[in-house]
């Protein structure tokens, strides 16, 4: 597929074909105006390629209405460099406001997101505010939330930019272990220690182009 | 859960830009107190055409030096007339007792004039009241008549100036709904930006669209609504006081405005600032929110 922006001398992606598995883990990896984010954006249906079709979770992405849209991010979980948590709810809030926003019950809520508060190694912060708790600590409230709806995809961008190196592991390590209930994992990322860590496929993007696919990759 | 989550937000959202929400409320309850005083009136003017117009007559005055024959030649010509459906004669006698019924309170004008000194005259019911003008242009030039005088030409500039009233109250109602729905568009922008991480959690999550702008759209829903209320309450007010104030001088002329026709307004006033409130507040959210 290829997307040019309006105003860009030159396509932010140009021919770029990919496929990825259920149950992957693939991390993208190149400079920093490569791309790699708006793949994530088309991923998410934010924006839409010029040329060629985005196929998520077998339905074309390209040609969905944008009504439909809501339902559609419910298969998908987020994680951003910034976090994006509520700054005036709690960490459990934070995860049940999710729940909620999409027509969960405050008892489903009450199930569920103690378990996976807890799977992401917070059990006994869950009335801790994010001002109250450390950067890696606020990046695992913000994995919570993105998978407490048990979504089929994780994208992840640039999700240990912020956080130092050891934090940066166990964030990994938390990634991992959700990749392997089944989940696809899609990360953005230009840390090259943690990818040659994880020992996963990379995808290599430069100037809108694949330069590398490589099934169990190091940073080049 | 999700209707006590909509209307605590929309509670709440009202609350926190409480001064603008007070401002909306009040342009809108005036703009809808316009427009309910513009139906008033218009119901009224229309009952008062059909009361008023049903009873109009067409006086024919005759000339002091009429003679017999002249008299019953018109009486007769008139009772064949197929434009008129009633013909009463008034002597001097019976003129001079009208005019002592209507001049009651002036004795003074009352004793000046004398009851020869009145005009005798046919009093005309027109099959329709607007043909006048034939029945004119057919006896003004027949011998013994003085003047011929219509009741609905009278009227006519009434209901003009009642129009006028209505057309008055019609334009201030558009320009302050112009208004209000500014404030409302206004409001709902500040209301969104305040909830903008919110907003972006709820659309990153995959909340529905409705779920996102509800909150939005029934805080405006919900202004109109109050607006409405109060546009009722300044109705029944001016009822209560303008009823034994300044307007009773036109009692009489007016037919008398009633709780109920006030209670009548009440839902169109409601259903016109709800919707208005309601579309003005969408559309604002498809341009700033663009969910």
């Amino acid at each position: 597929m290829t997307k040019t922006y309006p105003k860009a001398s030159r396509p932010s992606l140009d021919n770029v074909s990919v496929s990825i598995e259920k149950g992957e883990f693939v991390f993208f990896i190149g400079p920093s105006g490569s791309g790699k984010s708006t793949i994530i954006k088309m991923l998410l249906h934010e924006v839409s390629p010029n040329k060629g079709r985005v196929v998520v979770n077998g339905k074309d992405v390209t040609t969905m209405r944008s009504w439909k849209r809501p339902h559609f991010r419910r298969s998908i979980g987020c994680v951003f460099q910034d976090f994006r948590l509520l700054p005036n709810r709690t960490a459990y809030e934070n995860v049940a406001f999710a729940l909620e926003v999409i027509g969960k019950t405050k008892a489903v809520a009450r199930r569920v997101v103690p378990e996976v508060l807890e799977l992401v190694g917070l059990g006994g912060k869950e009335h801790r505010y994010p001002h109250e708790l450390s950067g890696g600590e606020q990046q695992r409230v913000a994995v919570a939330r993105a998978f407490v709806n048990r979504p089929l995809i994780l994208l992840a961008d640039e999700p240990t930019g912020n956080l130092d190196p050891d934090t940066s592991i166990e964030i990994m390590r938390l990634l991992d272990r959700i990749n392997r209930t089944g989940t696809t994992v899609v990360m953005v990322t230009h840390d090259s220690n943690i990818v040659n860590q994880m020992r996963r496929r990379v995808v290599e993007i430069e100037s809108g182009r694949i330069v590398r696919d490589q099934a169990r990759g190091v940073y080049g | 859960m999700r209707m006590k989550y909509v209307l605590s937000e929309v509670l709440v959202g009202l609350w926190r830009n409480v001064t603008m929400t007070i401002a909306m409320i009040i342009t809108m309850a005036v703009s809808l107190f316009m427009l309910g005083g513009a139906g008033l009136l218009y119901q009224k003017v229309g009952d008062m055409k059909d009361l008023y117009y049903e009873n109009v007559q067409v006086s024919i005055f005759l000339a002091t030096d009429v003679s017999e024959q002249q008299r019953t030649d018109l009486d007769a010509k008139l009772k064949s007339d197929p434009l008129v459906k009633e013909v009463i004669y008034v002597n001097k006698d019976e003129a001079y007792k009208r005019f002592q019924e209507m001049y009651q309170d002036a004795p003074d004008l009352v004793n000046a004039v004398k009851a020869d000194q009145l005009p005798e005259s046919f009093r005309l019911t027109l099959v329709n009241p607007e043909q006048y003008k034939s029945i004119y242009d057919q006896y003004k030039d027949t011998e013994g008549v003085d003047e011929i005088v219509d009741q609905s030409r009278l009227l006519d500039k009434v209901f003009g100036v009642l129009t006028g009233i209505q057309t008055f109250a019609l334009v201030i109602a558009v320009f302050m709904a112009a208004a209000a729905l500014l404030l409302v568009a206004n409001t709902i922008q500040v209301a969104a930006y305040s909830k903008r991480r919110e907003v972006a959690v709820m659309k990153l999550v995959g909340a529905s669209n409705w779920f996102i702008q509800a909150p939005f759209v029934l805080e405006a829903v919900v202004a109109g609504l109050i607006g409405s209320v109060l546009a009722l309450v300044f109705m029944a007010l001016g009822k209560y006081f303008g009823g034994s104030g300044s307007l009773s001088a036109l009692e009489g002329l007016i037919t008398p405005v009633s709780w109920g026709d006030i209670f009548l307004m009440f839902p169109i006033m409601a259903g016109v600032g709800a919707l208005f409130s309601a579309v003005t507040g969408w559309i604002t959210l498809r341009f700033y929110l663009r969910v």
